[in-house]
């Protein structure tokens, strides 16, 4: 692939009207007074979005990778939810769509065959920060009144500044998939399988589990034999030139010869070993300094949220002759 | 070949099927890219104290997706555990922001940000 253009991606025309338009759709799907028009700002931006991918999918490669069915519904479901959270007037369903957003995108993650990214962010995410975010909503929220439960707090039915945020938010948008677009096509097309030739030769007790688990499936070996360990290095015996292996079993040690077909060379590293040793192996700092903030924070949060309980004199004196009746019963 | 004496494999990549094209990853850094849009611009008309930080938090997630995008792309894992570091800093985010918040509500009981005005300076 030449050195592409932002004219090569998408249309430049086409790209800043959707963007316009979506802008169009986010400030009529603000809460105001009066009526709510979130159905169709709402469909406005999601036609600009549609447009933009539309525009996106007429000039794709020839790629087995490229986007299905299941991209497009996580993306709509993302973006939908995202425009919901930030237009929608009740704060605790601004978080609940966040947490479909949170749950959409790791539908995406799992398209970029980062299954273990996945699942940590619906644990950590949507199990863990959003609900503490919810806990806290409903606790600062007040209740509504009787009659009326319609009734918002005014700085939630009512949105700041919707024309000059939008234009600021597209413009920013326009700007940044104009720079993104033109950028990508300078991208190496096949970058080198950094880190993953290198995964297995770090992880030898893979192989040994698969050629110990497949040459008891086929009978060559007892349960009882193991492979014999060289004195001094710790490592396996193994000519693998002739694709001999010593086992050492009670007494006895001997070579066994391993079928062709057993031979793990089309041994995979996984997901997570792959990021297991990624993040041990090339960042092993930055786990140190996540830790220290995390310490910080909850010490920070601690500090911050404490507060004497001061109970009023009255309540106090209340409380005492209650305790006091409770006593001579 | 397999060698364990010396350590040296050649095998097929791990974790990641072949290669991506640049066409498909641009869709992704679309999407990443509205998100981030729609989360700045809630950020910039929500007037509830915690929804502004809920989103930041739409923000640190469109990085996240563009990253892991990216990583998929070069097709190594360096994006991933950025992002992995990315939820790190969200979750002490989260503990601190709303530590902060409630105790901005027992000041003034309300979550309007607007009721802080004078702190602009």
């Amino acid at each position: 692939m030449d050195a592409s253009t932002l004219e090569t991606t998408i249309h430049p025309l086409l790209l800043y009207v959707a963007c316009a338009i979506g802008a169009l759709g986010v400030v009529i799907a603000m809460p105001r007074k009066g009526v709510s028009s979130a159905i169709i700002g709402g469909v406005l931006a999601a036609s600009a979005a549609g447009m933009v991918i539309l525009g996106l999918l007429f000039t794709r490669g020839t790629d087995d990778h490229a986007p299905n069915l299941f991209f497009h519904a996580f993306a709509i479901l993302a973006l939908g939810g995202a425009l919901r959270m930030i237009t929608h007037p009740k704060p605790v369903y601004s978080a609940l769509y966040f947490i479909l957003t949170i749950i959409a995108s790791s539908g995406l993650y799992l398209l970029l065959s980062a299954e273990f990214m996945a699942f940590a962010l619906i644990i950590i995410y949507a199990g863990a920060i959003l609900i503490t975010y919810l806990f806290v909503i409903m606790l600062a929220t007040q209740a509504p009144d009787e009659g009326d439960e319609d009734a918002l707090s005014g700085y939630d039915a009512l949105a700041r500044e919707p024309v000059a945020a939008a234009a600021a938010g597209f413009v920013l948008l326009a700007l940044l998939t104009t720079m993104m677009f033109r950028g990508t096509g300078a991208l190496p097309v096949h970058p080198g399988l950094n880190g993953s030739d290198a995964i297995l030769s770090q992880l030898p007790g893979k192989v040994e589990d698969s050629l110990l688990s497949s040459l008891r499936k086929e009978g060559l070996m007892e349960s009882a034999e193991g492979f014999a360990r060289d004195g001094e290095t710790g490592r396996l015996v193994i000519d693998s030139a002739q694709r001999r292996i010593q086992i050492a079993g009670d007494g006895e040690e001997r070579f066994i010869v391993v079928p062709e077909e057993m031979w793990p060379e089309y041994l995979v590293g996984t997901n997570v070993e792959g990021l297991g040793l990624n993040l041990l192996g090339e960042h092993p700092m930055t786990i140190e300094i996540a830790g220290i903030i995390l310490l910080m924070a909850m010490l920070g949060a601690t500090v911050l949220a404490r507060k004497q309980v001061d109970i009023e004199e009255e309540a106090k004196a209340r409380q005492q002759r209650r305790l006091a009746v409770e006593g001579q019963r | 070949m397999i060698d364990l004496i010396s350590g040296t494999f050649s095998l097929a990549q791990a974790g990641y099927p072949e290669a991506m094209a640049a066409s498909t990853l641009n869709q992704y850094l679309f999407v990443s890219a509205a998100m981030f849009a729609l989360g700045l611009i809630g950020f910039m008309t929500r007037r509830n104290l915690i929804l502004m930080f809920l989103c930041t938090e739409l923000m640190f997630q469109a990085a996240g997706l563009s990253m892991i995008a990216f990583g998929r792309y070069h097709m190594n894992f360096d994006g991933q555990t950025f992002v992995i570091f990315v939820l790190t800093i969200a979750a002490a985010e989260a503990a601190m922001a709303l530590a902060l918040v409630v105790l901005l509500f027992r000041k003034r009981e309300s979550l309007d940000a607007d009721l802080w005005a004078e702190l602009k300076g």
